[in-house]
């Protein structure tokens, strides 16, 4: 009974996402567009390297990397920092803490609907047509279990990162700055822009003490690993599992504090 | 009987930066610790009982909103104490949340791009709601208004009359003890006005829920409220029912006179001047003018009414006249204006 309210939350989500047929076609096409870019801009880098592999990645594996980063981005991307943001600008967020359901899981399971959505109307397409494409470059396996577990807690550290972002809001009052600086950092660390194997090894001491690998690099190099070891697998997720906790503390902990000082604007 | 609403000695205070003006001050402000104290609201106490509906009245910036967020549980008093429900609000604010509607004016909780059903289903599963419970609801709000065409039409596409009206049902269908209305019937055009007023007392009847209305539209109050109360810059100036605030100020009447063919501006400097050598309690009468009518307004427990009639007759040739008793607004006015 309880799960009923969350559920009936993804559903109005996905009712709406069905809603806007245009966005979605904007969308793809859009992704058509970055992921040509991507094509040419990692071809030409190849190429002036003069080597088939660049740190142990060769142009095909940089590329089906990036091209399922993108489609993964798609479908985990909440933009939650923009919805916070102008529920605290115009008032609204008033409404939602006046919901018998926490604020922070209103907004999570709203969301969970586009989820859905994205799921099938981006990533899958894009995952069948690189496995079609690259004549099965892409192992099928294991792997997609392993992947599918890691997800999940890769979508809550996304959104608690988001949440707590979008918990500034609450100081800042402005979203901008903020949200761009966050997005920026999150797509370069967590590997969903350029291969965390590119980074310089300093960078990468350093990132792999941040949650943000957690994000994309995790669940991808699970995905395109054909023969996983178990110790290695249960590591990463271990670190996920990890990084989840610690970040839904931290998110529940400081939105508290903040609720506290809120002062909504308007009336 | 239990009071379902208790307000004891509540006050909320705002700490605001004070903000200086121009590039450089806006600069400073960034590092600035210059804060000062705001009392939105100072020691107000009020008791509602079930099943009243209470106008909430002030004017902007009063600290309406602000006694409304406080009851909701959204700000914390500074303090005083609220009980609501036998909650503190800002406490359980989800057990509260289960107990309470609300309605903005200006903002929806409706699902922007979904038809009306959506949204009532969603509502539903949140606040748990049976599904006869339900059902009954559904059936009440047919009898009430005509919403079969509203209930499959996406909310964007809505008239602002028609979301309000759903925002409305919206608010009052997990039966709720204690609906608040922030402005309900803002930028509405009459008959739609009348249409909601007619179901905000239509659902106060059936379900006996508690309705507190704040509203700048003395038309809701005349037509909802019994009880009033009225704050200004945060403190309480008047709770009580609507008559014993029309009494309060006496038995004022306005006589409205049309006089004479080419008489203009000068008129009421004039009768001013004539009604005041005729009467010797002359401060019992003030006079105003618009284009077309002389407005006299008398305390008719100083100065009987047909003695100006009869004076102003003397003096003048009265082409129309008319009688008002004076109405909630003006005392609000009144009160707004010069205090209680």
């Amino acid at each position: 009974m309880k799960l009923k309210k969350y559920f009936a939350l993804t559903r109005c989500g996905i009712l709406e996402s069905l809603q806007f047929r245009a966005s979605l076609l904007v969308m793809f096409a859009g992704n058509l567009v970055y992921l040509t870019v991507v094509y040419f801009l990692w071809k030409s880098i190849y190429a002036s390297s003069g080597t088939n592999s660049v740190n142990g990645m060769t142009f095909h594996d940089t590329l089906i990397y990036l091209v399922l980063a993108t489609a993964l981005f798609n479908f985990m991307e909440m933009y939650a920092v923009w919805e916070i943001g102008r529920n605290i600008q115009t008032g609204k967020i008033v409404l939602d803490l006046l919901k018998p359901i926490k604020y922070r899981s209103y907004l999570f399971w709203s969301y969970s609907g586009s989820f859905v959505v994205n799921f099938f109307t981006t990533f899958l397409p894009t995952f069948i047509t690189v496995c079609i494409v690259t004549n099965s470059a892409v192992p099928l396996g294991i792997n997609l279990l392993y992947f599918a577990l890691s997800i999940v807690p890769a979508v809550i550290i996304n959104y608690s990162i988001d949440f707590i972002v979008g918990t500034i809001c609450l100081y800042t009052e402005s979203i901008w700055g903020i949200n761009i600086m966050k997005q920026v950092i999150v797509m370069l660390f967590s590997g969903a822009t350029i291969p965390i194997a590119f980074f310089p090894k300093t960078l990468k001491n350093i990132v792999n003490y941040l949650p943000f690998t957690s994000i994309y690099n995790t669940p991808l190099s699970i995905l395109l690993n054909g023969n996983p070891q178990n110790a290695n697998i249960l590591t990463m997720l271990g670190i996920q599992v990890i990084w989840c906790i610690a970040l839904l503390i931290v998110s529940s902990v400081f939105w508290k504090i903040s609720l506290r000082q809120i002062t909504v604007n308007g009336g | 009987m239990q009071n379902l609403i208790e307000i004891k000695e509540v006050s909320k205070e705002f700490k605001i930066l004070n903000r200086r003006e121009g590039l450089i001050g806006s600069v400073k402000d960034l590092f600035s610790r210059n804060y000062k104290i705001v009392k939105a609201v100072d020691n107000i106490s009020i008791s509602i009982a079930p099943g009243e509906i209470v106008g909430y009245l002030g004017p902007n910036g009063a600290g309406k909103s602000t006694t409304i967020k406080m009851m909701t549980g959204v700000l914390e008093p500074t303090s005083g104490e609220i009980l609501v429900n036998g909650n503190v609000p800002y406490k359980n604010r989800s057990k509260n949340a289960q107990e309470i509607g609300v309605v903005f004016g200006q903002r929806s909780q409706l699902w922007w791009s979904l038809p009306l059903i959506e949204s009532f289903r969603l509502l539903k599963d949140i606040y748990q709601i049976d599904d006869s419970e339900y059902e009954n609801v559904i059936k009440l709000y047919k009898s009430l208004v005509d919403i079969e065409p509203l209930l499959h039409k996406p909310v964007r596409q809505m008239s602002l009359g028609q979301r309000t009206l759903s925002d409305i049902l919206a608010a009052f269908l997990h039966n709720p003890k204690i609906v608040f209305l922030d402005e309900p019937t803002i930028g509405l055009d009459v008959s739609m006005k009348n249409k909601i007023r007619i179901l905000i007392q239509a659902l106060n009847h059936e379900k006996n829920t508690t309705v507190i209305l704040t509203t700048h539209d003395m038309g809701d109050v005349d037509a909802l409220c019994k009880r009033i109360v009225i704050i200004d810059k945060g403190k309480m100036l008047y709770d009580n029912d609507i008559e014993h605030l029309k009494g309060f100020f006496g038995s004022y009447r306005t006589l409205k006179l049309r006089l004479g063919e080419n008489e203009t501006q000068q008129t009421d400097v004039n009768l001013e001047n004539a009604l005041a050598k005729h009467f010797t309690e002359y401060e019992a009468i003030s006079v105003s003018s618009d284009d077309e009518w002389t407005s006299i307004l008398i305390n008719e427990e100083k100065i009987k009414l047909m003695d100006v009639m009869k004076a102003v007759q003397d003096n003048y040739f009265i082409r129309d006249m008319k009688l008002e008793e004076i109405s909630t607004e003006e005392v609000i006015r009144k009160i707004y204006e010069e205090g209680v």
